[in-house]
């Protein structure tokens, strides 16, 4: 597997090349880019940003600490940490590991908050506190919800939580089977649950709780299982439900007032959620909210992406299907919609627009421009006004042939009729399948580069439709695939996205499917993981690889980066293969699921571990000192 | 066929079933066609109640089971009772969890040798009618025993099956490595994707 590693490194070095070459003289950044090629921190000019773009780190958490899985509201996944960078990223090793016990995939972060790790499992939810500041990280409670198995057979795409939140005091998340509970973060106490839907119909929540301010934002899945897709403002002290707007049906339940104002005239009407579907769809047509959350503290506005339509059968619901795979701007107090914009119209292939949306401010045409950056899974990366709803930028990202590009001025795809999919004949070489060119894995933002930086997919399908019955508590699918790499046998890459000008500067090719969250650091370095479980990190300048440790199984989770009390950084990130990812799961190689949480440090030092230590009992004081001891205990 | 036509079809169709399907098939798209009744599938079932004497586990006590040694599918030899099992397999959705291809996603694969709830045709039949812990509905208030046994039928063609006779081989181990158990390195890969997978 080691060849596997150094090849891909080598691979990626070509590729770089060819894109600064093409690309930095566009945006007068290659200056930048030649001073950081190599690593000399302390001597190193302030760098320049290769795109103008910003980002607002509200709530502006201390830079130690990691409280929700994107960790600001803007979603950038950005940490003001350095200790770690280029120079020494190479030395990182394995610091401690934690294993919560379950197999089904990992896709959500601990949260980091104090001298405490917060770790929650996928099904059955379970939550631990880890005490960082004892040798080994030892539990210091734990608390089972009890989550029901019946989740288990609902829930679409493997039994997976995508992370949570920590707030006033509480942690904040969601079961599989619908409900959301808030745990004293102190205790382990259960201090509210709140029954949101009924696990029976097909309904489960995976996605990460959000907080802004005193409301927790949830949503639910099932888009595959003919649901009705909602988002639900609780009340983080009580959990009682503030309010709830669904993406589908009239008005009245998507929280569509006078105040609604889309930028496209396609999508303004009355019961548009009801006048886009044949007479009675719209309500078993999902519009499911799976995805992350980000809010604006400036507008007070919430965005967030919705579901593909239900039945996933094109046929057999024809019109626009409004709102699936879309994405709303809502009113965090209110939940009434500002605007909204449909990604995909009558999606087709189970594109969603469920992914997240970015939220970085611009410079455009002289002037700044509050953006959301949104790649969605149909291979576009949309650029859009987040107070307007105006799409600026709509650039390809990945391999794509379902459409010739997004027409800016209707804000509509231009569809190749070749490429849609009809009841009982097989389709071949649809390009992305299901899942995308990227599915819900979230990016992260440098403000340094000025980048945006993503795990992306390389892949097609052959599609054959079914024509399906709405049975409750069953699929109301219908897709019949095949799914296979593009080009090659590459199933995956990494790349780096200029959000302004819809460039992409450089991909690293990936034999496995790149399904992580990704992590960028002020040191410069961005890590990502792979489906076959090589973690990395990067250069975030030019993509090359830095480092890379192979893990027990495959990577979907989210790394995150944090000051232990010993005043270290740390990175942390699960492996644990599962959800989205297992479609890949007859590609040899691929690995065994697991579920273990691996932090590193530089040269694998922490508290109470390395060479001479003997700890005899959790959060016993080493028997004898260390170094890494001194000022601790 | 329009729309009304096909309503008119589908609740005729249930009510020649005389079953417990209701009104989810409104939205069914042309799935009552080609659906007839030969004297063949009207051969006689077990007495009703009779596979919940199977039991699910074990034996306390070094018991001996012989109820699901008789209770052989009852439709074995009827020809046509695979081919509506497969229509059904696809009409109730079955191919949603478990894949088009049967290999698994959201629900376990049905073609291998692992049976946690056991692989006989009546505890294929009891694992439908009764639904399963783990997201498995209970089909028994939905559809008609012969339409049930119809679909073990169905599921006995894709070779992960065991004998009428092999609840207790099943049970100890017998049959795994002549159905090809292990060959399957994945709990979820099927055409449906990516979901628990999980144990049937």
């Amino acid at each position: 597997m080691a060849s596997a590693s150094g090849n891909a490194t080598s691979r990626s070095g070509l590729i770089v090349a060819a894109a600064v070459g093409s690309i930095f003289p566009l945006i007068g950044g290659y200056a930048a880019y030649t001073a950081y090629s190599n690593p000399a921190p302390a001597a190193a000019a302030p760098p320049t940003s290769l795109t103008g773009a910003t980002a607002d780190f509200a709530p502006n958490d201390p830079p130690g600490e990691w409280k929700s899985p994107a960790r600001d509201y803007a979603n950038t996944r950005y940490s003001p940490l350095r200790q770690v960078d280029r120079s020494n990223v190479a030395r990182l090793k394995v610091a401690w590991t934690f294993s919560d016990g379950t197999l089904y995939g990992h896709e959500g972060p601990p949260l980091v908050v104090g001298d405490t790790m917060y770790v929650v499992s996928p099904y059955p939810n379970v939550a631990y506190a880890l005490d960082l500041s004892k040798p080994g990280a030892p539990i210091k409670w734990t608390y089972d919800p009890k989550t029901s198995p019946i989740a288990l057979g609902k829930a679409c795409c493997d039994a997976v939580l995508r992370g949570w939140a920590y707030a006033d005091g509480k942690l904040i998340y969601n079961l599989l089977d619908a409900h959301t509970i808030a745990l004293d973060a102190e205790t382990g106490k259960e201090v509210w649950r709140t029954k949101l839907a009924d696990v029976e119909k097909g309904v489960t929540m995976t996605m990460a709780a959000f907080v802004a301010g005193d409301k927790v934002l949830v949503g639910n899945s099932g888009g595959e299982m003919g649901v009705s897709g909602w988002l639900a403002a609780l009340d983080v002290a009580t959990g009682k439900l503030l309010w709830r707007a669904y993406g589908i049906g009239p008005d009245t339940m998507t929280r569509i007032g006078p105040d609604f104002r889309p930028y496209y005239p396609w999508m303004r009407g009355k019961d548009l959620g009801v006048k886009t579907w044949p007479a009675g769809m719209w309500k078993t047509g999902a519009a499911a909210t799976w995805g992350f959350v980000s809010y604006d503290p400036k507008t007070n506005l919430v965005f967030y992406g919705t579901s593909n339509p239900g039945p996933r059968v094109p046929d057999q619901r024809p019109g626009d299907n409004l709102w699936t795979s879309a994405v709303f701007a809502r009113d965090a107090d209110t939940g009434m919609a500002k605007w909204a914009y449909q990604y995909t119209p009558h999606d087709q292939w189970d594109y969603d627009g469920v992914n997240e949306h970015m939220l970085l401010n611009i410079p455009w045409k002289g002037v700044r421009r509050d953006v959301a950056v949104h790649f969605d899974r149909n291979g576009f990366a949309y650029t859009i006004d987040r107070n307007s709803g105006e799409v600026l930028v709509a650039a390809q990202y990945a391999y794509q042939n379902w459409a010739d590009g997004i027409d800016l001025g209707t804000g509509r795809p231009i569809v190749r009729a070749a490429m849609e999919p009809k009841i009982g004949q097989k389709l071949q070489r649809v390009c992305p399948p299901d899942i995308g060119t990227k599915d819900w894995q979230p990016p992260a933002f440098s403000p340094r580069t000025g980048l945006v930086y993503t795990g992306i997919f390389n892949l097609c399908m052959d599609l054959t439709d079914h024509a399906v019955s709405y049975i409750p508590g069953t699929p109301y699918d219908g897709m019949e695939m095949v799914r296979y790499p593009a080009s090659g046998d590459d199933w995956g890459g990494f790349i780096a996205w200029d959000p302004v000008h819809g460039r992409k500067l450089w991909q690293i090719p990936e034999k496995f499917m790149v399904m992580s969250g990704t992590l960028a650091t002020a040191g410069d370095v961005v890590f990502y993981g792979t489906v076959d479980g090589w973690f990395r990190a990067v250069d975030a300048w030019t993509g090359k690889v830095l480092w890379s440790q192979k893990l027990s199984s495959g990577i979907v989770s989210q790394p995150i980066s944090y000051t232990g009390p010993d005043g270290r950084q740390y990175v942390a990130v699960f492996a644990g293969v599962g959800g989205a990812a297992m479609v890949s799961a007859d590609q040899p190689g691929f690995p065994a699921r697991g579920g273990t949480l691996y932090v590193f440090s530089i040269d694998g030092a922490s508290p109470g571990s390395g060479p001479g230590m003997m700890v005899t009992a959790a959060g016993a004081a080493a028997s004898q000192s260390d170094e890494t001891q001194k000022g601790r205990h | 066929m329009n729309h009304l036509a096909r309503t008119i079809v589908t609740g005729a169709v249930c009510a020649v079933l005389g079953s417990g399907v209701t009104g989810w098939l409104v939205h069914t798209d042309g799935r009552a066609r080609g659906r007839s009744l030969s004297l063949a599938s009207l051969s006689a079932l077990p007495p009703e109640g009779a596979p919940a004497r199977v039991p699910l586990g074990d034996l306390a006590g070094a018991a001996k089971a012989t109820m699901p040694g008789r209770l052989a599918n009852p439709l074995e030899s009827d020809p046509g009772a695979v081919v509506e099992g497969e229509r059904l397999y696809k009409e109730m959705n079955c191919a949603g969890c478990h894949g088009y291809a049967a290999k698994g996603g959201m629900g376990p694969d049905l073609t291998d040798a692992h049976w946690r709830y056991g692989g006989t045709p009546v505890q294929i039949y009891k694992s439908i009618y009764e639904g399963r812990p783990k997201g498995m509905p209970a089909w028994g208030r939905a559809l008609p025993q012969r339409s049930i046994w119809q679909l073990t039928r169905y599921i006995e063609t894709l070779g992960g099956s065991f004998p009428t006779e092999a609840y207790h081989a099943g049970l100890q181990g017998d049959l795994a490595d002549e159905r090809g158990a292990g060959s399957s390195k994945s709990p979820a890969h099927g055409d449906s994707g990516e979901g628990a997978g999980g144990d049937k």
